[in-house]
C-alpha cells in the first residue's frame, strides 16, 4: 500500500485530513523519504488551505509557507493538510468546518486541538512521518498530550510565520510533532531559522536540535511551579506528571519548587489579545478575493454579512464579537491595552523563574482527553479554562514540549516542559531523558 | 464670521516599491489589478514587510516640517469594512506616529502640524454608472493598494480658503524639494478638510484631489456654512463628499461620535527604532529647503525677494532651471526678469510646467544673448519666446529661418523715410512741439518692420530726420 493510500485509510477511520495529496513527491536531504503532514492553516502551494473553515473553501495559495519550503528543500514529500479547529479556535478540535477528528486511543474521545489532525496522523502512521503543527495558546501541546505524541512549540519567532493563516499574529508559532523526541527535534531543526518574508522572525541561526536528544538530564535544574498543580488538575494526571519529574531527577536533574504568581491572570490576558487580533485578521474574509463566494447581491455590507454568516462557525463568530468589543473606544484601555500590560508581567514571571532553573515542568493539560459527550456539556468559558496550563508559556513566547509520561484511565498523559527563549536544546535534552526512561 | 480649517493631507511617497511588498509603485501602462501580489491583496498566509525607503522619506519630511521624531515607530491596524481595502483594515500609524508637533511658516503666521505618519493606500474604486452615491456597481482596482502614503495633519490653524491654498502650495514645494513625491502623478496629493464657522460643528470634506479642487471645496463649504448660520440653521456634524465636476459638497453620513476604528498594534510588524545614526545621516544629506533657497537667491544673485519667491515657489525644477541659466549667462537679474515676466506667462498659457516643456537653459539664454548681440530686438524676443516655449527650438535657428534679425541701417533708413512721407500730420505735430507724436511714428516703423528694429535706433533715426526736414 502506498503512503497516500495509507493516509486515506487513516482519514476514513479518524477524519484526520482536510486534504490529501495525489502523490507523494520527495528528494534528497535530512527528510528524505519522510512524509510531512501540514496543519490546514499552513499554506502549501497548490493545495487547498482552509484553516479548517468553510469561509476559506476553495482557497488555493499560490505560495508555500516558509516551513513547507524548508521541508521540501530537505527532501520531504507533503502528504496533505490535517484537520484543526477553525482558525485554531478550540481546545478539543470540535469547532471545525469539515468534521471532527477522533482520538486513536478511544474514538469516543477528543484528539485535543487545535492541531488535532496532526496529532492523530503522528500517533497512527506506520510510515516515516512528521507533522507540522501550530500553536497560539497550546494547540500543539494539547493534542500531543491527548494523543500520546511529542509536540514542540518553539520560541515565538524561531520559525517563520510566512504562509501561516493567522489566528493571533503576536502569539502564533509554527511547531512540530513526532512519535519521538528525536524525530520532533529533527523537524524543528529543518523548519527553524531566519526568513526575509517574516519581520517578526528571530535572526539567530538554527541549531541541530537532534544532537541534544541524548537521554541525559545531568546538571539540569528543574522548576516545578506550584500554580500549575492547583484546583481543576486531575489527581491521576498530577501523579503521572510527578512520575515524569522523578524520572528527570533519577537521570541527574535537580528539582525545586518555583512560584509564578501571574499565572492566574494569563488566561484572561491571552484570550483578550488573541481575540482582538483574530477579529481583525478575519475581517479580510468577505467573499471578494478568495475562499467562499456567493452570487453578488445587495450592497457590499449586505453581501459580506451574508458570506460571513454562512462561512464562519459559531466559535469564530463568538471570537469576532468578543475581540471587536475588547478593542472598541471606551473598552480598549480596560481590556486590550491592559491585557498587553499583563502580558509583560507574565513574561517577567518566566524570566524570573529562569534565573534559577533551566526547565519548568508541569502537566500539559489538567485532564486526559475528554469524551465528546462530556465536551457537549461544557460552556464556552469552560472550554477556555482547559487552556489554563498552556496559555502562560504561549503568552510569554517561551518554547515548550509535551512529552508522554504515562497513562491515566487508559489515556495518555503529557508532561509539559518549558525553557527560556531560544533554549530549545535544553527542552529536547530534558524531554529525551523522560522518554528514554519510559 | 471666521472660518476654522484643518487639513489632513495624504501624499503618495516616491518609492520604487509599495509600503509592505515588492510590487512596483509605477502604474504606467498597467492593466487593472496587474500590479498586485499576495501581500497587497491580503491573501491568507501573507505577511507585510516595511519598506525602509518610505520611512526614510517620512523622516526627511518630518524634519523639514520641524516635527519631533518619535524614538521608535510602530504600525497599527485601522479596522473598518470597505471594498477598497484588501484586508478590511488599513495598516497605518496610530498610537505611535512617525513624528509630531511641527509647523510651517506662512509669512509671519505659524501653521502647526499635529502629526506625520505613514500608511498604505487603499485600492481605487471606479463607480460605474454614477458617482459614489448613485453608481449601480463598482470596479475595484488594487494596483494602487499598498502604495506608501504620508499623512500630514495640521492643527485647525488655517483661517480662510486662501490661507489653506497658500499652505498647500508651500507644502508641495517642500515635498518637491525633498524629492519625496512626484507632483505630476494623478492623485499624488489627496486632502480631507475639516471646516467650521465661528466655533460651530465641524464638517469633514473627504477625498479632494488637487489644489484647485481643495480651494473650490473649501470655498463652497465656507459659503454653505455661513449662509446656514445666517439663516439661523445649525450646521450639523457630518462627513461630506466633494464633487469636482459641480464644485459642490454633499452629505455622505451624519457623525454623532468619533469614528471607532478599534485600533490594535499591527502584530506582523516589529518596532522600528529611529536610531540617531540613521536620522543624522538623512538629515545631513537633506536637500536645501525652499525658504533657505529664497534667501540664498536674494544674496547670491542680488535679485528681489518677490522674484526669488516666485522662482522657488513655482517648484524645484524652475529653481534648478534658473540656477543653470545663471551659470550660462552673465546677469542673473536679467534672467529672473525674463523668466518671471515672459517665460512663466508663456508656459502658463500653454498649460505646461518647466519640466514637461522643451525649454532648456542652453537655448533659453541664447535668446537673451541674441538681444545683447544686437541680432534681435527685445520686442522680437518677447514674441519669439511664445514659439520657443512650445517647440524648444534654438532661438538662433528660429531667427535665421524666419528672418527676424534686425534690419540693416540702409533698409531701416528706407522704412523710416516711407513712414515720414506717409504721415505728414504726425510730422507736422512733432515739428510744432508735440514731441509725443514721435512715439506714433516709431510704432508705425516697428509695425512695418515686424519689430526687426531696435526702438532706440528707430527713435534716433526719426528725430534726426524730422529735425533736418524742412517745414
Amino acid at each position: 500500500m502506498t503512503t497516500i493510500e495509507k493516509a486515506h485509510l487513516i482519514n476514513e477511520k479518524y477524519k484526520a485530513f482536510n486534504f490529501i495529496a495525489e502523490a507523494l513527491e520527495g528528494g534528497e536531504g535530512l527528510l528524505s523519504g519522510v512524509a510531512v503532514s501540514v496543519k490546514d492553516n499552513v499554506c502549501v502551494n497548490g493545495m487547498q488551505s482552509t484553516a479548517g473553515s468553510k469561509i476559506l473553501e476553495g482557497y488555493i495559495p499560490p505560495f508555500d509557507a516558509t516551513v513547507v519550503a524548508k521541508c521540501r528543500a530537505e527532501g520531504a514529500g507533503i502528504l496533505g493538510k490535517t484537520t484543526q479547529d477553525e482558525f485554531g479556535f478550540g481546545t478539543f478540535n470540535v469547532n471545525t468546518g469539515y468534521g471532527v477528528p477522533l482520538n486513536p486511543h478511544d474514538p469516543e474521545r477528543s484528539t485535543g486541538g487545535s492541531s488535532g489532525g496532526a496529532a492523530v496522523v503522528t500517533a497512527v502512521a506506520d510510515f516515516p512521518h512528521l507533522a507540522i503543527a501550530e500553536s497560539t495558546g497550546g494547540s500543539i501541546s494539547c493534542p500531543a498530550s491527548f494523543c500520546g505524541v511529542v509536540g514542540i512549540t518553539p520560541t515565538y519567532g524561531r520559525t517563520s510565520r510566512w504562509g501561516l493563516i493567522d489566528y493571533a499574529n503576536s502569539l502564533d508559532k509554527i511547531g512540530c510533532m513526532g512519535k519521538t523526541v528525536r524525530e520532533a527535534a529533527l523537524l524543528l531543526t529543518v523548519i527553524s531559522g531566519p526568513d526575509k518574508y517574516d519581520s517578526t522572525v528571530l535572526h539567530e541561526p538554527t541549531q541541530d536540535y537532534t544532537s541534544y536528544a541524548d537521554g541525559c538530564a545531568e546538571g539540569l535544574k528543574i522548576g516545578v511551579p506550584e500554580e500549575y498543580f492547583g484546583e481543576g488538575v486531575d489527581t491521576g494526571v498530577t501523579e503521572k506528571v510527578w512520575t515524569g519529574i522523578k524520572t528527570l531527577e533519577s537521570e541527574g536533574a535537580t528539582v525545586t519548587e518555583v512560584s509564578m504568581p501571574f499565572t492566574k491572570h494569563s488566561l484572561s490576558s491571552y484570550y483578550i489579545i488573541a481575540m482582538a487580533e483574530a477579529s481583525t485578521n478575519l475581517a479580510k474574509l468577505c467573499g471578494l478575493r478568495y475562499g467562499l463566494h456567493m452570487p453578488l447581491e445587495g450592497n457590499f455590507d449586505e453581501y459580506f454579512s451574508e458570506v460571513r454568516t454562512l462561512g464562519f462557525g459559531e466559535e469564530a463568530k463568538r471570537r469576532i464579537i468578543l475581540g471587536t468589543f475588547t478593542r472598541m473606544a471606551g473598552y480598549r484601555d480596560a481590556y486590550y491595552l491592559k491585557a498587553l500590560k499583563v502580558r509583560t508581567k507574565v513574561i517577567e514571571d518566566f524570566k524570573r523563574a529562569f534565573k534559577h532553573v533551566d526547565v519548568l515542568a508541569a502537566p500539559t493539560m489538567p485532564v486526559v482527553a475528554p469524551k465528546f459527550s462530556e465536551i457537549a456539556e461544557l460552556e464556552p468559558i469552560q472550554h477556555y479554562m482547559m487552556d489554563i496550563l498552556t496559555v502562560a508559556p504561549n503568552l510569554a513566547g517561551v518554547p515548550m514540549i509535551s512529552v508522554p509520561c504515562g497513562e491515566h484511565l487508559g489515556m495518555p498523559v503529557g508532561l509539559h516542559l518549558m525553557t527560556d527563549h531560544l533554549e530549545e536544546g535544553k527542552l529536547v535534552k530534558a524531554a529525551s531523558a523522560v522518554e528514554g526512561a519510559r | 464670521m471666521k472660518a476654522t480649517i484643518g487639513l489632513e493631507i495624504h501624499v503618495h511617497l516616491l518609492t520604487d516599491s509599495k509600503l509592505f511588498c515588492s510590487c512596483r509603485t509605477s502604474l504606467m501602462g498597467k492593466e487593472p489589478n496587474e500590479n498586485t501580489c499576495p501581500i497587497c491583496l491580503g491573501f491568507p498566509g501573507s505577511k507585510p514587510k516595511a519598506n525602509k525607503r518610505a520611512i526614510d522619506h517620512g523622516i526627511v519630511l518630518a524634519k523639514a516640517l520641524s516635527c519631533s521624531l518619535v524614538p521608535e515607530i510602530r504600525f497599527s491596524r485601522k479596522n473598518y469594512f470597505y471594498p477598497d481595502m484588501p484586508k478590511n483594515f488599513q495598516i497605518t500609524q496610530y498610537e505611535v506616529p512617525l513624528a509630531m508637533n511641527g509647523y510651517v511658516m506662512l509669512g509671519n503666521r505659524k501653521i502647526r502640524i499635529r502629526r506625520v505618519h505613514l500608511e498604505e493606500d487603499p485600492a481605487k474604486l471606479i463607480h460605474v454608472g454614477g458617482d459614489i452615491t448613485t453608481a449601480r456597481y463598482n470596479h475595484i482596482d488594487y494596483n494602487r493598494a499598498g502604495i506608501p502614503l504620508v499623512e500630514i495633519v495640521t492643527e485647525p490653524d488655517l483661517e480662510d480658503t486662501k490661507e489653506a491654498r497658500l499652505f498647500l502650495e508651500k507644502l508641495s514645494v517642500i515635498l518637491d524639494h525633498l524629492g519625496v513625491y512626484d507632483p505630476t502623478t494623478e492623485g499624488a496629493i489627496r486632502v480631507d478638510a475639516n471646516v467650521s464657522i465661528d466655533g460651530g460643528q465641524r464638517v469633514e470634506v473627504k477625498n479632494i484631489t488637487g489644489f484647485r479642487n481643495v480651494e473650490k471645496a473649501l470655498n463652497y463649504e465656507v459659503v454653505r456654512q455661513k449662509s446656514m448660520a445666517n439663516m439661523g440653521i445649525d450646521v450639523s456634524r457630518e462627513t461630506r463628499h466633494f464633487d469636482a465636476e459641480s464644485g459642490t459638497t454633499s452629505s455622505l453620513r451624519k457623525k454623532e461620535t468619533e469614528d471607532d476604528y478599534g485600533y490594535i498594534i499591527e502584530p506582523d510588524l516589529v518596532k522600528i527604532k529611529l536610531h540617531s545614526e540613521w536620522v543624522d545621516k538623512l538629515t545631513e544629506s537633506m536637500p536645501e529647503l525652499p525658504d533657505h533657497r529664497i534667501e540664498r537667491f536674494i544674496e547670491q544673485y542680488s535679485i528681489g525677494r518677490f522674484q526669488a519667491g516666485i522662482i522657488v515657489n513655482t517648484g524645484l525644477q524652475l529653481s534648478l532651471f534658473y540656477e543653470e541659466c545663471c551659470n550660462l549667462y552673465k546677469d542673473p537679474k536679467i534672467v529672473v526678469n525674463w523668466i518671471v515676466t515672459y517665460l512663466l506667462k508663456s508656459l502658463n498659457y500653454e498649460r505646461l510646467n518647466i519640466k514637461e516643456s522643451k525649454v532648456k537653459p542652453e537655448t533659453f539664454v541664447e535668446l537673451l544673448k541674441l538681444i545683447d548681440e544686437g541680432v534681435i530686438s527685445e520686442r522680437t524676443a518677447k514674441e519669439l519666446i511664445k514659439e520657443y516655449t512650445v517647440s524648444g527650438e534654438s532661438p538662433r535657428k528660429i531667427v535665421k529661418e524666419k528672418n527676424l534679425s534686425l534690419m540693416s541701417e540702409d533698409e531701416l533708413h528706407k522704412v523710416v523715410s516711407e513712414v515720414i512721407e506717409e504721415n505728414p500730420k504726425a510730422v507736422n505735430d512733432y515739428q510744432s512741439g508735440h514731441v509725443k507724436a514721435a512715439e506714433y511714428l516709431i510704432g508705425q516703423v516697428l509695425r512695418k518692420t515686424r519689430a526687426r528694429a531696435a526702438v532706440d535706433t528707430v527713435r534716433k533715426l526719426i528725430t534726426d530726420m524730422m529735425e533736418s526736414k524742412p517745414r
